[in-house]
């Protein structure tokens, strides 16, 4: 689906994913034969109303639910077919999560927690103190490195996320409802840092949203209906005029995107 | 469904997750029990008083230690349960229930699990007590006709004493929940707590920890005369609190250094463990410096038992170095004697010897009541070269005496330098003291002090001059075949007027098989005080393992293997279990040192043994800690 040049490089291949839920006669098909690319640099927003399978879509891509068929490749790498530790591997090396509700380890501080998976990696105490300091001074955390998270405000924790998922310079950026439980400064503030990064070509990101101003960040905006992918939205101009878009757009396809 | 129909439902549903709670509460129940029935039973008549009453009284202080064990115990295990309890059933309160009927569910919940144990535990008991008594007959080398008996007595205390504890922490709790607020109860477990403490404050009860276990340590160590059991008592309760600001300030501050080097943090999957020790450290400080406490009780309950074993055992060799003592005025006998005894029992070695009997007015001593002799050295030398030894010290001068002392259970007075004796007015210095019997039996009977020949010259006129006639015998156990014969001597000789007594040494002498017993009981309550350390540490360990499931999910979401996470957890748990034990083993060395100097006994083997052994028990809860650590927390 994506109309990208030969100099990026794909990182997601999604091809003819289903998805079934529920027990032999009473199965529900979530995902109905979905086909996805991401390529380096993206960064695409999911949309969709409630029930639609974003989540579902989503689990699977990060590895944390099996696809009932179809291929997923990370890295050309078919994720269905690992091992749970090659998983593991996948999920430290390759991936980076934010979550809606930040999941940092309440018993670290946010440095050790942003350190984290360098630290699980082997790389010495140096380097991860010298990248955390770096992501850090990027999201504005400077200041709080030392606070534990029942120390931060809600932006500050999730920011925290970003750079914890950032820190391994991962392929790609899986981020569930990022600004779900921040407050309109906070949610703003993290979209404009991770933007920024995409911007500077340090993360190629895709999120699941229903927040069409959280989408407007992104640059392709794709809504998922019953299981399928309804439509693309492509940004053009300023992120005001894509706003609207995604708005209309949601209008005309009406259903609960709350 | 009525509240105790939700409460049964409850405690069957969750029986597999109170089970940890159930058996450790039953084990204790047991425990209680099986002494308690060592009281009401009649394993120990047949032995000779004052032996069975010293026993019954070591078994109540036992009792009354173990009572107040079961205290804390049920105090901290009920306090665990409430805390995950409330979170539980705080839901009800979205329900429409009431405080009241929440604690009521609570109550319950908890009577129906203090029942069980309470089944299981004096179940176990009566099933068990004939071991325990035929273990502890057969450790003590009592020979005992064992049968299965049921003491009512026996449960009805233990019942008692459990069902007035548990029910007070019961009552604790409920009226804990009837006074929470929704909020508390559904958020309780999920504090947000500092984890960094104050370095300044940690710093201060680091160094206040060290200066009190180290002044500890010293008064333990300290020689001393009789002010020695005002040191031992400070010592004590000295150690207690710089266990406690060990674990409440110095290990904290070591481990929250470590979080500060983050070249030395940063290495693999330690950022995750020493954070956590760090976490957990705040909660739980109190439960490592209890079981430490209690495990360095029962080190050093088993070396004081192991100390009395052998006390005991030299003072039996020390009674039984002669089988017939004669102690007569007249200085002719032993020829006479030797004839006599030689007619039944061969003869292996007989010594005499000459000495001075004082009235006791005579005599001032601070550490010797009593009746009193004098010892010529002359006659010292002669009995010890016939022995083939070295005579003790060095002949004492003309203000100077050495001590025929004897074995006794334990000395307070460590430091014999500077003790002096007033005889018959004149002051004596005490140059040194030995323990050889050479006056076998009668030197414990007796103080006698061993003065230069020519002092005894001067004290002749004071006091009477006896002779002590000892024979050693090839066969000690058919000393009776003498007997008789002794004894009508004896009486001849008084019926001419002459002050005679003789006195038999039976090497089966059952007076000292209280101190058998209380040899075996001690090994007991080691074993059960090293259980009972292990167990809240495991219990502690397997209700954290709840509480971490949500940390470690995210930690597999964000890429953490598993192999890795059961590596932090192995490594975090045995911290757990390995710091209580390191402390114990230092501080147990100052206790087992200060006891080798009260009881003049080398007790290193014993340390060293006893700490292998509750490493060997660590060893195994740590094992079965991690497995369901793993299994608890879901990794």
């Amino acid at each position: 689906m994506s109309d990208k040049g030969v100099q990026t490089e794909k990182i997601v291949e999604i091809r003819n994913l289903v998805k079934d839920y529920g027990g032999r006669g009473f199965q529900t098909r979530v995902l109905k034969g979905i086909d996805l690319t991401v390529y380096s640099d993206d960064f695409i927003a999911i949309m969709g109303p409630s029930g639609s399978g974003k989540t579902t879509l989503l689990n699977i891509l990060s590895s944390v639910d099996k696809p009932t068929l179809g291929d997923v490749l990370l890295d050309g790498q078919d994720i269905t077919r690992l091992s749970n530790r090659e998983l593991s591997r996948l999920r430290r090396d390759k991936i980076g999560f934010i979550f809606q509700d930040y999941n940092l380890l309440d018993t670290m501080s946010l440095k050790d927690n942003i350190a984290l998976p360098l630290t699980l990696n082997g790389v010495s105490g140096k380097e991860c103190s010298r990248r955390v300091e770096e992501l850090a001074a990027m999201f504005g955390l400077r200041e709080h490195l030392e606070k534990y998270p029942y120390q931060l405000s809600g932006g500050q924790k999730q920011r925290g996320a970003a750079c914890r998922a950032l820190i391994t310079e991962p392929e790609i950026i899986f981020a569930d409802e990022p600004t779900g439980v921040l407050d309109s400064k906070s949610g703003k503030d993290l979209l404009d840092a991770l933007r920024r990064v995409n911007d500077e070509g340090k993360a190629t990101i895709l999120m699941v949203t229903h927040d069409a101003y959280c989408a407007s960040y992104a640059k392709d905006v794709y809504i998922l209906s019953d299981g399928a992918m309804k439509c693309r939205i492509t940004r053009g101009g300023n992120r005001k005029e894509f706003y609207d878009r995604i708005m209309e757009t949601q209008v005309s396809m009406g259903g609960d995107f709350t | 469904m009525s509240v105790t129909g939700l409460a049964l439902h409850n405690f069957k549903k969750s029986f597999s997750n109170y089970l940890s709670l159930i058996l450790s509460l039953a084990f204790t129940v047991m425990i209680i029990y099986n002494f308690q029935s060592v009281i009401f039973t009649d394993i120990f008549d047949s032995l000779q008083e004052p032996n069975s009453g010293y026993i019954n009284i070591i078994i109540e202080v036992i009792s009354v230690v173990l009572g107040f064990f079961l205290f804390f115990f049920v105090w901290y295990s009920t306090n665990v349960f409430l805390t995950r309890r409330k979170r539980e059933i705080g839901i009800y309160v979205f329900m429409g229930l009431s405080n009241q009927r929440i604690g009521k569910l609570y109550a319950l919940e908890t009577l129906f699990i203090g029942f069980a144990a309470l089944l299981l535990g004096l179940g176990a008991g009566i099933l068990l007590s004939q071991l325990f008594q035929m273990l502890l007959l057969s450790l003590s080398d009592i020979s005992v006709e064992l049968h299965f008996q049921l003491a009512p007595e026996s449960v009805l205390i233990t019942a008692g004493i459990y069902a007035a504890v548990y029910l007070l922490f019961l009552l604790k709790g409920y009226l804990n929940i009837v006074r929470s607020s929704v909020l508390n109860m559904l958020s309780a477990n999920r504090r947000n707590e500092y984890v960094r403490q104050n370095r300044l404050l940690l710093g201060g009860k680091a160094v206040f920890g060290v200066a009190v276990l180290s002044a500890g340590f010293y008064l333990a160590v300290k020689e001393g005369g009789v002010e020695i059991m005002g040191n031992m008592l400070s010592a004590v309760v000295l150690v207690i609190i710089g266990v406690y600001l060990l674990f409440g300030g110095f290990i904290p501050l070591l481990f929250q250094g470590v979080l500060r080097q983050k070249s030395v943090l940063y290495r693999r999957e330690r950022t995750l463990w020493v954070n956590n020790v760090v976490y957990r450290m705040r909660k739980n400080y109190r439960t490592y410096a209890m079981t430490c406490v209690l495990m360095l009780c029962s080190v050093t309950a088993l070396a004081t038992s192991f100390a009395m074993k052998n006390r005991y055992e030299n003072i039996v060799r020390f009674r039984t170095t002669y089988s017939f003592q004669i102690l007569s005025g007249r200085s002719d006998l032993m020829e006479r004697l030797t004839g006599l005894i030689g007619q039944d029992n061969e003869i292996v070695y007989r010594t005499d010897v000459e000495l001075l009997s004082l009235d006791a007015s005579l005599i001032e001593s601070n550490y010797h009541y009593g009746a009193f002799g004098l010892v010529p050295w002359s006659q010292l030398v002669r009995l010890a070269e016939s022995a083939g030894l070295e005579p003790p010290v060095r002949e004492p001068g003309e203000d100077e005496v050495v001590i025929l002392g004897h074995i006794v259970l334990m000395s307070f007075i460590t430091d014999r330098s500077n003790i002096t004796h007033t005889i018959g007015g004149r002051t004596f210095k005490e140059i040194g003291d030995t323990d050889v019997p050479y006056l076998g039996y009668l030197q414990e009977s007796a103080n006698y002090f061993v003065v230069n020949d020519k002092t005894y010259e001067e004290f002749k006129k004071l006091g009477s001059t006896s002779y002590i006639y000892s024979f050693g015998i090839k066969n000690p156990e058919n000393f009776a075949a003498s007997k008789d014969k002794l004894g009508t001597f004896v009486n001849e000789e008084r019926g001419r007027g002459d002050y005679t007594g003789c006195v038999t040494i039976d090497p089966h002498d059952s007076e000292g098989d209280w101190i058998r017993v209380l040899y075996s009981l001690c090994i007991f309550v080691f074993m059960v005080f090293v259980v009972a350390s292990g167990s809240i540490l495991f219990m502690k360990l397997y209700n954290d393992a709840f509480e971490e499931r949500d940390r470690y999910a995210v930690l597999c979401k964000i890429g953490c293997s598993g192999r890795k996470l059961r590596r932090a957890v192995s490594r975090e748990l045995g911290c757990t279990y390995a710091l209580p034990f390191i402390v114990m083993t230092g501080a147990a060395y100052f206790s087992v040192h200060a006891l080798e100097k009260l009881m003049s006994t080398n007790l290193l083997t014993v340390y060293g043994v006893s700490v292998l052994i509750v490493l060997a028990f660590f060893v195994v809860f740590y094992g079965v800690s991690v497995r369901l650590y793993y299994k608890n927390a879901g990794i």
